[in-house]
């Protein structure tokens, strides 16, 4: 027998391109993650290649968890064609060799940046979520090291602050995407600029979220089954996107998040922001037998929870 | 129903890289090595930030982003990751490197004295104009005299047998193993306030024009100290391992590191007053970054509400691989947190103006 026989074979990159040693520092930080949920764990960022702030936190997340019998789904902005995503998705497969796929159902790890997906995510899932500014006290504490402190002391006076002072000033608050969250009751979270419309799918869900910044070298979870809940007050519910009234262009699915496109004369047209669903509903109305899970809101943008959103939209 | 992705974003992804290659022509090994020979700044400026000593790469890198310095310091660190730390080279003294320039703007003249070395410090800012007709301008040839010293003594030295310097000095890392022992940017994420070892990693790291900017920010008064340079040396290390059986030690190469010294007076909050010491080393050389470096760290450990005195300020913002990349990550599409933004904006539009509201029951 020869040496070479038994020798994989010769390899440019690792599989899932990081060395075996940032695997593991980032394994262990995921897991320290997921036994404090919602508080950040600094971890030691390598440069992958990509620039940072495209996603580099979220891919070496992704590259530290990637089996070889996983399903990758990769969406920007709740699209799986939009080039970035494309671009994580082709690199990731290259370093992998893994299966892609654009079906929600079909995947078993999913990297997202802005949005979680409309069908429910089950126990069996890991979504990845990319984050670029992972402390939720910047906007009113630039320094992260004083910011670390407050979040210590649970000291989060200022954010509420925050939220009276927009009410006084606007009669609404103006938190648009990034709406912060109290995390089993404990630490408040940036949940990544998901759009409010996701942000009580992470409550109590069946999956585990991950988030990570690799700019900013700090990582948080979401373990399954947690308590996560929008900041609000008694008597200012917190609200979803008011998008009553917008269908799909193509396949007049309501209830759940839209793209608004600006019309050429004025008014604007909707598309699902959630392209892999769009797609199954088309193939669905071509008559091919495609399975659409349940998602997180009805037609009529009720939550699956009922009674977890307290305003109207 | 798993099937395979791949639609119209990945063949955009691949005819804009194409459409890139081939404005900027092709890629040869002559382009390359003529960067590595001829651009060695530029190189030095690459590797330094880059973080990793490699002429050869770091031109490559050059040559294939058509000199983008922010993509070719990507590509150098993304290279970087993928290399698995095998050894740790024993440390570099300034005693022990072969010093090619050492000037010092403290005294007129210093222990060992002042080796003015390759520099345009004093050239005219002309451009050689007849270099674009005719073929070659030929670098003069110069005589050899004097042997020089094998090595310098440092000014600090002399300042701190005179006991003009403040602070006791830490004693020095000697070992491979202590070398190791160093807190290290790479493996664990700065944590403010980092330890000095980190801070002169970032530094070494830095973005020139970042630093450039902070320090001169602090030259011109805000937060203003009153430096003068102690020394600034360009010099080439050998970088000497340990054999990992015999032990006995060798050299793996030869590498060009620069360094800077800054001391003010009355900085070190002491009285009777004593000078402080601010230092900065890089890989490759690159004096204009070292001496605002340098400034920075004396700036950094000093209480003072400027940006420029803030550790996790200067640091945090001179990283030239976060900063860029963060910079153009405004380019990708944000039409969902936009969206969500319209919903706030065309909410609190319907609200009407809460002022005009006041000023009508005369609030």
């Amino acid at each position: 027998m020869k040496l070479s026989e038994l020798a994989f074979e010769r390899q440019d990159y690792a599989y899932a391109f990081l060395d075996e040693f940032a695997k593991r520092e980032l394994r262990r930080k995921i897991l320290k993650a997921i036994a404090i949920p919602g508080y950040q764990v600094p971890y030691a960022s390598r440069e992958v290649p990509m620039a940072r702030g495209w996603g580099t936190g979220g891919l070496q997340v992704s590259l530290a968890l990637v089996g070889v019998n996983d399903t990758v789904k990769v969406i920007d902005q709740g699209d799986d064609d939009s080039v970035n995503a494309a671009n994580l998705r082709r690199f990731i497969a290259r370093m992998t060799g893994v299966k892609t796929t654009t079906d929600t159902l079909a995947a078993s790890l999913i990297q997202s940046r802005h949005r979680i997906p409309e069908e429910l995510l089950n126990e069996r899932q890991v979504l990845v979520l990319q984050v670029p500014m992972p402390e939720i006290l910047s906007s009113i504490e630039p320094s992260y090291a004083r910011a670390r402190e407050m979040h210590s002391d649970g000291d989060y006076a200022l954010l509420w602050l925050g939220l009276y002072e927009d009410l006084v000033k606007y009669r609404e608050v103006s938190y648009g995407a990034d709406y912060p969250v109290l995390v089993n009751g404990r630490y408040v979270m940036a949940p990544s600029p998901i759009p409010r419309f996701d942000t009580p799918k992470l409550h109590q869900a069946a999956h585990l979220t991950l988030l990570s910044a690799g700019r900013e070298k700090r990582l948080y979870a979401v373990p399954p089954y947690t308590d996560v809940y929008p900041l609000e007050f008694e008597d200012v519910p917190f609200q979803i996107e008011d998008q009553r009234g917008w269908r799909d262009a193509s396949t007049g699915a309501a209830g759940k998040f839209m793209s608004e496109i600006p019309q050429d004369g004025g008014g604007s047209s909707y598309q699902l922001s959630d392209t892999g669903l769009k797609q199954k509903l088309e193939r669905q109305m071509a008559g091919e037998e495609i399975e659409i899970g349940a998602t997180y809101f009805d037609d009529d943008t009720n939550f699956y929870i009922t009674g977890f959103l307290k305003g109207a939209s | 129903m798993a099937y395979v992705a791949a639609r119209g974003g990945e063949e955009a992804i691949q005819n804009s890289e194409g459409l890139y290659r081939i404005l900027n022509g092709d890629l040869t090994r002559q382009n390359i090595r003529a960067i590595e020979r001829h651009m060695p700044y530029l190189v030095d400026r690459v590797m330094g930030e880059g973080s990793l000593y490699a002429p050869e790469l770091a031109a490559l890198a050059l040559a294939q982003t058509g000199g983008d310095l922010y993509e070719a310091v990507l590509l150098l660190r993304a290279y970087r990751s993928t290399q698995p730390r095998l050894f740790y080279a024993l440390p570099i003294s300034s005693e022990t490197t072969m010093v090619v320039r050492r000037i010092s703007a403290a005294f007129k003249d210093i222990p060992g004295g002042q080796i003015l070395g390759p520099t345009l410090d004093y050239s005219h800012r002309v451009l050689r104009l007849e270099a674009l007709e005719t073929d070659s301008i030929q670098a003069p040839k110069l005589e050899t005299k004097n042997a020089a010293p094998s090595s310098y003594p440092k000014l600090t030295d002399w300042q701190r047998e005179v006991g003009l310097l403040a602070g006791e000095l830490e004693p020095a890392v000697q070992t491979s193993r202590e070398v190791a022992a160093l807190p290290d940017i790479t493996r664990e994420p700065p944590i403010y306030p980092a330890p000095r070892a980190q801070r002169l990693q970032a530094l070494a790291r830095a973005d020139t024009g970042g630093i450039l900017t902070l320090g001169y920010s602090n030259m011109r008064g805000y937060g203003g100290i009153h430096p003068t340079v102690n020394e600034v040396r360009l010099a080439y290390a050998e970088v000497q391992l340990e054999h990992p059986i015999t032990g006995a030690v060798f050299s793996a190469g030869r590498v060009r590191v620069s360094s800077a010294e800054v001391v003010t007076p009355f900085s070190s909050g002491k009285t009777p007053p004593e000078l402080s010491l601010g230092f900065a080393a890089c890989l490759g050389w690159n004096e204009t970054k070292l001496i605002a470096a340098a400034m920075l760290d004396v700036a950094m450990s000093l209480q003072d509400p400027h940006p420029a005195h803030q550790e996790e300020f200067v640091l945090s913002h001179t990283e030239p691989v976060e900063a860029s990349g963060f910079c153009i990550h405004y380019k990708l599409p944000h039409y969902v947190t936009f969206s969500s933004d319209l919903d706030r904006v065309r909410k609190a539009q319907a609200g009407g103006s809460l002022e005009l509201e006041l000023e009508a029951v005369g609030v």
